[in-house]
């Protein structure tokens, strides 16, 4: 087929050709009429077709946001390319072309219908994305490989699938194979696959696919694991206490420290080593409990007032709808008589009427806003309030706790720097352990050294602790503000937004008196 | 006196097979003085004996002025049994201990009612009350317990109220009719002021005293429900007791044969008891019934308490030691006694025939299958399934005054229609009627309330919703508007309302199918659908046919107050350069909470309007259908009421028509093949072995002789069949060829009629011949086969043994 246009010149899409296949495709007659009056917006487009146009290249299609179904077919395309911002694509036909990879669907989301008929491809895949696909078509192509079917699995959705005019069709096992693999496909090669067939395969494949099952749930089981890990974190993120609850802060703080290291090879050291990181982990562990309670209180603390502004917002709401309704009621009335009477008089005071009931409604809605306004106003300082009393304490809790670790470390630096001296002086005498490494022996030399030695490792110590600390308050004092400022901000937008569809209300109101007005008067 | 009208028998009966074991019939009185309790307590000399004897003999006992219990009507007295009609000696003479047990009663006791003791049965020959009853077994399970049986009961019982002994005359007073020539009243000359001022007071006054009268009724009525009885303690009436102990029965209580409930025997209605029986004897209540059955204790093994007419048949319940007191007292009844019998008289079989109550019977419950129950201001009426042919089974008639002369309501309950329907209200002050369906009518109707058959009326149809496609659930209409109610629709539609208009007179004869009413205003409400954004979302959309005004009301966003809103109006076709409009921007008036760009357009309002000019005639359509299946269900529904086939369950054997005939046919078969079967058992020889002395060898000579005769015997019998078959099958033809001759000869003149008759009966005539002929064919060919297979059975016959060896 492609050969027939390689007589003609390759195109690439550009405007003119668009608006033209947007002009033949759109509404026609009356609507037609009217379309071309005003023209049409490229992003309202929902369908386009540009077949059998011998287009070379994909291009400037990214103003129609809003396309639902796009026919390439029959041209000489060679890659996949300028379709990212169709996400809204629905049904995509790249039949007849000379493509040789699949790419460049990744942001195709919704896409459930993929036509890739006679191209070149020998491969399936990058189609992950496409987690909507429900038809696949992909025949005459240089598919070789039945274990690339295997990667369709993973597409729920998927019904019908062509695959005829490929090397793999011609394999003897070719149905029976993909009917095992693909259990919930009810069309094949444009055939509807009966059950019986579907019994035989599975029968036959039944060992493989078993395995293959096996090996699948390990994989979803894994990641779902992952997942859930992931999760757990992000829960005690946002308690701002991740890690706590075990040595990591214990294991960091020796992490980059050589000395420490060195030093608790000496005798004794070790046993006080543990009896340190066991009294260090339970205070981290207390601190990583006490910040899951606080985080449950200051999620508590927000539900409620998220649901009691919530509560408040719909009460006004259904206020503010009771009184337009009342009003429409009465003001379809008085719009009606008003087109009925005929004296000019009785027609002017009338309308005069309806104007006052207009601006009472506005007075009304208004003054339920005010109202509304100053009731949340005060429910969001408390809020605030409260919220910040319980980070504070938050802060000062976890500093208490973080002090007593100050305190283990002060009371394990002593006792450290005790044994050094003793153990250097040892080392003046010259009854040192045997066993001592040449590094830590290089220590030993005089009390400056060790004394350096083991004030450097208390520091980074201590450094660790603080780091931690003043990552924790920082994190959480920030949390608090971005809070605050949001609910303000949400506010203060909620207050604008309602002010605004008020006014355009009463004035669309207005306008539509006016009209009348002005209508009687040319009556 | 009040007294009772029996079909004693079956009901009695029926009961008792229930209440056999336990319960005791009781004869009670209700009393206005306490029994005194009289005991003789001197011995007795043989003069004194003799003394009473006379007196007793004197004492004529006022034999109760029964009824005959039957109308000579109801009952075919020759069919009955002879045990209906006379006596045993055993029950004479149980009446004559009967009689002398009343004198002594009377002697003893002079102030108390007479005892019931014998009265007479259908065939007015004196019957001794205990032996009325027959204790029976019947398979139905409702009576097997003392409710479900006692219901049973009372539907079957009618009562019917003897004239008032009291008989108050009733006067009529006759109004004073005005004159016709009176004078007229003086002109009234006073102010329009002051009488009006006196209007308002007398109204005032009126008003009091109206609210005084009626608080005076209430308190009337109050007193009416309590006005003292003038024969209270007085009426004498016959119910049941139920005696604790067997049957899981933890307590006694009265069952009222009337109303088939129960009370419990400290009921204040219940003033005393007179006496009790059963089918084993007869006890006289000796207690004080001054505190009503308050106090009665039931052990009818006390004889201080129940004095029993028979001695020692049956001791129900002997709880108290005997003490000598009371065997004294019973050795002198004993001893009262001239006749010479056992000291233990049993009380004779029972005189009445075993009671049969037939299915049929048992499911029409009340004679005749229908009773009426009289209550205050209120009639209920009962009828056995199937009588009324249009399934009526129950009515009940609401009044409004006591003496139910204004009807309030009638409901009217209904079984087995083929239409479903269950329950017809009629409101007689509004004239409403309402019509409730059980699930299952053609049309899905639940409940369909009216006041005229007529179509275009006020009327509310209820749907089965789940039973519809439409999810129709209500269907209101007035003579100008309809109102439909929708559920679980997948356009979310819930409501539509129009609004006709008055119809346009066409000159054509118009019915209401060929000339609907004019729509004037669709109104439509949907739900929202959560697919759709809640400005795309149309909430209420109105078409104003006559205006060709469409409005659009759209769903409210969550967090606004305001909702969307669309007008289309539709102005001149042509502008006034004579061009065509499509669509101007002042043909939709259009308010967007939040205004959206793409909607601005003159395309996307012209492909809404449209869309909704399209939907407008669909609506216009479901309407107008709408109004057509009402036609059509008044239609149906009249169709129905005349008529109301019933249906019949499968199970129902009897009223079943196809599973009867089937039955039918099946027994038909299963008889044949019977006969069949009795045919290949017949034996062949009997008729010619009968001749030989029985018991006796066969000589072969004989066996041979027997054979041959046999044999021949069945040729002649093949031949007797086959000219039997000639024979008609020649009648047959010369019959049709005399008909043939006839109508040859009588061609003109035939009437059409007689044409056909004649032509029918040729067709007729050549099947029979033809049949015949088949016969005589299938005869001629079996007939030798069946010759043969004769011989050979008798060849092997056992009993022709001989015939074989002479043969071999």
């Amino acid at each position: 087929m492609n050969r027939l246009y390689d007589s003609m010149e390759p195109r690439v899409i550009d405007d003119g050709m668009l608006k033209l296949a947007v002009g033949e495709q759109g509404p026609q007659e009356e609507a037609g009429e009217l379309a071309k009056q005003e023209g049409i917006l490229f992003k309202d487009v929902l369908s386009l077709q540009l077949d059998f146009r011998n287009i070379l290249r994909i291009d400037n299609l990214w103003q129609f946001e809003n396309l639902r179904k796009l026919q390439l077919d029959n041209n000489i395309i060679e890659k996949i390319e300028g379709l990212e911002s169709l996400t809204h694509l629905v049904w995509l036909d790249l039949s007849f072309n000379n493509i040789e990879t699949i790419e460049g669907l990744d942001t195709l989301v919704n896409l459930e219908d993929l036509s890739l008929f006679n191209n070149r491809i020998s491969n399936i895949d990058s189609l992950d994305a496409l987690v909507k696909l429900q038809v696949l078509s992909l025949g005459n192509n240089q598919i070789d490989n039945m274990m690339n079917i295997i990667y369709l699995r993973r597409f729920r959705c998927l019904r019908t699938l062509s695959l005829s005019g490929n090397p793999v069709s011609e394999a003897e096992d070719y149905k029976m194979f993909i009917c095992a693999y693909l259990p919930d496909l009810v069309y094949l090669d444009f055939r509807r696959i009966d059950d019986h067939t579907k019994e035989v395969a599975e029968a036959k494949h039944h060992y493989s696919i078993e395995e293959l099952k096996h090996r699948e749930n390990l994989m979803q089981a894994r990641l779902e694991e992952e997942q859930a890990r992931r999760e757990e974190l992000e829960k005690h993120k946002t308690a701002f206490v991740e890690h706590l609850n075990g040595s990591f802060l214990f294991d960091s703080m020796y992490a980059e420290d050589s000395e420490g290291n060195k030093l608790s090879s000496l005798p004794g050291v070790s046993e006080l080593l543990e009896a340190y990181r066991d009294k260090f982990v339970i205070i981290c562990v207390n601190i990583f409990e006490y910040g899951l309670k606080q985080q449950e209180k200051r999620k508590t603390e927000l539900d409620t007032f998220n649901e009691c502004v919530h509560e408040a917002i719909q009460e006004n709401q259904e206020q503010g709808k009771r009184k337009i309704a009342k009003f429409e009621e009465k003001h379809l009335m008085s719009l009606s008589a008003i087109r009925e009477e005929l004296e000019m008089p009785n027609i002017e005071k009338m309308i005069l009427e309806c104007s006052a009931d207009i601006s009472e409604l506005f007075d009304a809605l208004m003054t339920l806003e005010m109202q509304l306004v100053e009731q949340l106003e005060e429910t969001i300082n408390m809020f605030e309030r409260n919220i910040v009393d319980l980070v504070g304490l938050f802060i000062e809790n976890v500093q208490s706790l973080m002090a007593q670790c100050r305190d283990l470390e002060n009371h394990h630096h002593e006792k450290l720097l005790e044994i050094s001296i003793s153990t250097l002086e040892k080392a003046v005498k010259g009854d040192l352990d045997e066993d001592l490494s040449e590094d830590v022996r290089a220590l030993f030399v005089d009390k400056d050294t060790i004394v350096n030695a083991v004030g450097a490792s208390h520091d980074i110590h201590l450094l660790k602790i603080d780091n931690r600390e003043d990552e924790l308050v920082t994190r959480i004092n920030s949390w608090c503000t971005r809070l605050v400022d949001k609910i303000h901000r949400d506010e203060i937008m909620r207050n604008r937004k309602r002010v605004k569809e008020i006014n355009l209300y009463i004035d669309h109101m207005k306008s539509e008196l006016d009209n009348l007005e002005y209508s009687d008067i040319l009556d | 006196m009040e007294v009772l009208r029996e079909k004693v028998e079956e009901e009695e009966a029926a009961e008792r097979e229930e209440a056999a074991e336990r319960a005791e019939r009781a004869r009670t009185e209700k009393m206005t003085r306490p029994v005194e309790v009289r005991k003789e307590e001197t011995t007795l000399t043989q003069e004194t004996l003799r003394d009473l004897e006379k007196k007793l003999s004197e004492i004529q006992i006022p034999v109760s002025a029964e009824l005959p219990a039957f109308t000579k009507d109801t009952i075919d007295i020759s069919m009955l049994p002879v045990s209906y009609k006379t006596n045993t000696p055993k029950e004479e003479q149980l009446l004559q201990l009967a009689d002398n047990f009343s004198r002594q009663y009377s002697h003893l006791c002079p102030d108390r009612v007479p005892l019931f003791l014998h009265p007479l049965n259908e065939c007015e020959v004196p019957k001794f009350v205990s032996t009325t009853l027959r204790p029976t077994l019947m398979p139905y399970p409702e009576l097997y317990n003392w409710d479900s049986c006692a219901e049973f009961v009372s539907d079957f019982l009618t009562m019917v109220p003897l004239p008032d002994p009291l008989k108050p005359t009733i006067k009529r007073e006759e109004k004073v009719l005005p004159k016709k020539y009176t004078i007229r009243p003086p002109r009234d000359l006073c102010s329009r002021f002051e009488q009006e001022q006196e209007m308002k007071r007398q109204q005032e006054i009126r008003a009091q005293e109206e609210k005084r009268l009626k608080e005076e009724e209430e308190r009337l009525m109050e007193a009416e429900k309590a006005s003292p009885d003038a024969l209270h303690g007085l009426r004498v009436h016959s119910w049941v007791l139920v005696l604790s102990g067997k049957r899981e029965v933890p307590e006694n209580f009265f069952i009222d044969p009337f109303t088939a409930r129960s009370y419990s025997t400290q009921d204040e209605h219940f003033l005393g008891i007179e006496s009790l029986w059963n089918h084993r004897n007869y006890w006289i209540n000796m207690q004080d019934c001054w505190n009503c059955c308050k106090d009665l204790i039931f052990d009818l093994g006390d004889p201080v308490r129940w004095e029993y007419m028979l001695l020692g048949t049956d001791k129900p319940e002997l709880s108290l030691t005997e003490d000598d007191s009371g065997i004294n007292d019973e050795d002198d009844v004993e001893n009262l006694d001239k006749q010479d019998e056992d000291k233990s008289f049993d009380m004779p079989h029972s005189w009445v025939e075993q009671i049969e109550i037939s299915p049929e019977a048992f499911e029409t419950r009340c004679p005749n299958g229908q009773k009426v129950i009289q209550y205050k201001r209120a009639k209920l009426e009962k009828w056995a399934p199937y009588l009324n042919r249009n399934g009526l089974v129950s009515r009940l008639t609401t009044y409004e005054d006591l003496a139910c002369t204004n009807i309030l309501e009638i409901k009217e309950w209904y079984q087995n229609r083929e239409d479903m329907l269950e329950l017809k209200h009629i409101n007689k002050t509004t004239d409403l009627k309402t019509d409730y369906f059980k699930p299952g009518h053609p049309h899905a109707l639940r409940v369909h309330s009216y006041k005229s058959m007529q179509p275009e009326m006020d009327r509310v149809i209820e749907f089965y919703e789940t039973a519809r496609v439409d999810g129709l659930i209500k269907r209101e209409e007035t003579p100008e508007t309809m109102t439909e109610y929708y559920q679980g629709r997948s356009d979310f539609l819930f409501y539509r309302h129009a609004d006709f208009g008055p119809r346009v007179k066409k000159l054509t004869l118009s019915s209401t199918e060929s000339n609907p009413r004019p729509i004037v205003k669709i109104t439509e409400q949907f739900f929202r659908n959560p697919a759709k954004p809640a400005e795309e979302d149309v909430a209420e959309r109105v078409f104003l046919v006559t205006e060709e005004r469409i409005q659009l009301r759209y769903h409210c966003r969550e967090d606004h107050i305001t909702a969307s809103k669309r007008e289309f109006l539709r102005r001149s076709e042509v502008d006034s350069k004579g061009n065509k409009i499509i669509m101007t921007p002042d043909m939709c008036v259009t308010f967007e909470v939040e205004p959206m760009e793409h909607t601005k357009k003159l395309l996307y309002q012209y492909e809404t309007l449209m869309h909704l000019k399209k939907e407008e005639k669909l609506s216009r359509h479901q309407v107008w259908e709408s109004e057509l299946e009402v036609l059509e269900i008044l239609k149906l529904r009249e169709e129905e009421e005349e008529v109301h086939t019933l249906t019949v369950s499968i199970y129902d054997t009897k009223r079943n028509e196809k599973s009867k005939e089937y039955r039918e046919a099946m027994e038909r078969v299963m008889h044949e093949e019977h006969l069949r079967q009795m045919e290949t058992q017949l034996d062949y020889l009997a008729p010619f072995l009968v001749q030989l002395a029985p018991g006796e060898k066969l000589t072969r000579w004989q066996a041979v002789r027997l054979k041959d005769e046999c044999l021949s015997d069945f040729k002649q019998r093949l031949i007797n069949k086959a000219n039997l078959i000639q024979a008609r099958f020649e009648k047959e033809t010369q019959e049709l060829q005399k008909k043939q001759q006839w109508y040859q000869e009588n061609q003109v003149t035939l009437t059409p009629e007689d044409e056909d008759q004649y032509l029918s009966y040729c067709s007729q005539a050549m099947f029979r011949i033809r049949i015949l002929e088949q016969r005589l064919n299938r005869h001629k060919e079996l007939a030798p086969l069946k010759y043969l297979a004769l011989e050979e059975k008798l060849h092997k016959d056992p009993r022709l043994g001989e015939l074989p060896k002479m043969f071999t």
